[in-house]
């Protein structure tokens, strides 16, 4: 049986079909402004699919209660999704144990946790955590309020015009001062696909742990921790087809089970005691608080509906949308693409000459175009790339190579009206 | 008595249009409003008002006890809006300054400006009633 032939046979879908997938999203079919949704905003929350919506649902209807500790058939039961959910997300990311995969809110939550949890513990006067100058806010911030805290520094990896990670900077900056080194796997802003698996090697050279934002990768293929070798791993529900409120933290199980707690709470204590209390092992020490139980479950049927379309066929599909994009785009007069890195996922930041892309980003709208525009919570990148804001059009699995002529045709238009 | 000649005006011409028209029109008045360039000297912190997605910078005089406006955006939509505001109510006394509310920015009847960019406009607003010395009002908007 041919590769092709074993997915389908998995799947039960043709190849890929577009028009098929698009079905599974309701929201797909509404109007805006009296024309239809052309939705590119997708790198900031995607749409979801029935399955999902459904499924929720479904649980909070049938199996629906608080998880652990519970000796009742509903708790068991609820308890059995969300376990199960977490094996889906191991799998997901071919994480070698289950225990190495920590619940969270979001991203944000999971890199914020690393910071304070591993970082408080291991970061001192004089030390420095490389980021790069791509980097959302989400993993600046986290990383500069507990340097600040104990003394260590924040230094940015410095990028190409091309939007490239430079390696070679890298390389230079790595030293015995170094404890961490947290890079985002794909821009949010360039679409830059980064060489994460060189820079782990050169961290690793340095005995130096590395974590990686990958907010927008898991997205848009998939992701082997394992193949990475890297120590922290982040991704988020809402931009996988799932529900907001989830985000995941991969950690190797050796890492975790150093670091204490961050947040205190619920179920990730072992003993309570005025005396004193002991915690849980990971990954339930760094999950205080009820956890995101239906959301988990949403994100556990976000992770098998993009197993079934296949990651070959969203890649192959989502690539043509990014050059169909790039071409189309370019050709309209004073538009200027940001980011034009070797790699890329299907991201399209751009600026026209002589016209605010508020401005843009509005008639778009007024077109039925859902894009981005701002500084994309990333700006140290504008400041580097000379920009204020720009406008970007994310893609997903959904999307079509009309759509991309809808949005050209839309910004050729708006640009007119608007000079 | 307050002048409100040129708001009236606005809220006339506006009611006439539809959504589509009504982006025209303020794209328009930007253009024209951008024919009477804002002092490249103003362009700077004092003069700007923090909390927009694009930047607008106001000025503000205060002559025979009344409040004069001058605004500027670097986006042409909001630069319209700007100006439409700043139009509407300059002239007016601090205690008729004071008395300008949300109602006033919805009988401009921007249609689907208004969903987009209402809470930039109230944010518009409470900076000039503040520059005015209105606080009053400000607060209870």
């Amino acid at each position: 049986m041919t590769e092709m032939a074993r997915r389908d046979a998995a799947t039960n879908l043709p190849p890929f079909d577009v028009a098929a997938l698009r079905a599974e999203f309701p929201i797909l079919s509404r109007t805006v402004n009296g024309k239809p949704l052309v939705f590119l905003d997708s790198g900031a929350s995607a749409q979801k699919p029935r399955a999902v919506i459904d499924g929720m649902a479904e649980m909070m209807r049938t199996r629906y209660a608080n998880v652990h500790r519970g000796v009742h058939t509903l708790s068991q039961e609820a308890t059995d999704d969300f376990e199960r959910a977490r094996s889906k997300i191991a799998r997901f990311l071919n994480a070698a144990h289950e225990d190495e995969i920590v619940i969270t809110r979001s991203v944000t939550e999971a890199i914020n946790l690393v910071a304070h949890a591993y970082g408080r513990a291991n970061f001192g006067p004089g030390d420095e955590i490389l980021v790069s100058e791509m980097e959302h806010h989400a993993n600046i911030v986290p990383w500069q309020l507990v340097a600040d805290q104990v003394g260590a520094k924040v230094r940015p990896i410095p990028i190409t015009d091309a939007g490239e990670l430079r390696l070679d900077a890298l390389a230079a900056m790595l030293g015995p001062q170094t404890r961490m080194v947290a890079v985002t796997h794909v821009s949010n802003v360039l679409g830059t696909v980064n060489p994460v698996a060189e820079v782990v090697r050169l961290a690793h050279h340095h005995g130096v742990p590395v974590l990686l934002d990958g907010a927008q990768a898991a997205v848009h293929g998939p992701v082997d921790v394992q193949a990475l070798d890297v120590d922290f791993y982040g991704f988020t529900g809402h931009k996988l087809y799932g529900p907001t409120g989830i985000g995941v933290l991969y950690g190797k199980q050796a890492l975790l089970d150093l670091m204490p707690p961050w947040q205190g709470g619920g179920d990730m204590i072992d003993r309570v005691s005025f005396d004193g209390t002991t915690f849980k092992a990971p990954p339930h020490r760094f999950e205080a608080g009820t956890p995101p139980i239906v959301e988990a479950v949403g994100l556990g049927i976000a992770i098998d509906f993009v197993g079934r379309i296949g990651w070959d066929a969203i890649a192959a599909h989502e690539q043509s949308l990014l050059q169909a994009a790039t071409e189309r785009l370019s050709g309209i007069d004073g538009l200027r693409i940001l980011g034009t890195a070797a790699e890329k996922a299907a991201i399209v930041s751009f600026v026209v000459e002589g016209v605010h892309s508020m401005d843009l980003a509005m008639l778009l709208d007024r077109a039925g175009v859902a894009v981005r525009v701002g500084h994309h919570c990333a700006e140290p990148l504008m400041r580097r790339l000379g920009v204020d804001s720009t406008l970007r059009a994310s893609f997903a699995a959904y999307n079509t190579l009309d759509e991309v002529g809808v949005l050209a045709d839309a910004v050729t238009r708006a640009v007119e009206r608007l000079r | 008595m307050a002048d409100m000649s040129a708001y009236e005006e606005f809220v006339a011409a506006l009611e006439a249009l539809d959504d589509e028209m009504r982006f025209e029109y303020i794209i328009d008045l930007a253009k024209e409003a951008r024919k009477d360039p804002f002092p490249e000297s103003a362009k700077d912190d004092r003069h700007l008002m923090h909390g927009c997605m694009s930047k607008v910078w106001i000025i503000h005089e205060e002559r025979d006890g009344r409040h004069y406006f001058h605004g500027h955006s670097d986006a042409l939509i909001v630069e319209g809006l700007v100006h439409m505001m700043t139009r509407s109510f300059s002239g007016l006394t601090t205690e008729e300054m004071a008395n300008i509310s949300l109602d006033h920015v919805r009988r401009l009847n921007l249609g689907a400006l208004t969903t987009q960019r209402q809470v930039g406009m109230m944010a518009m607003l409470k900076h000039m009633q503040r520059l005015s010395g209105a606080k009053r009002a400000a607060a209870n908007v």
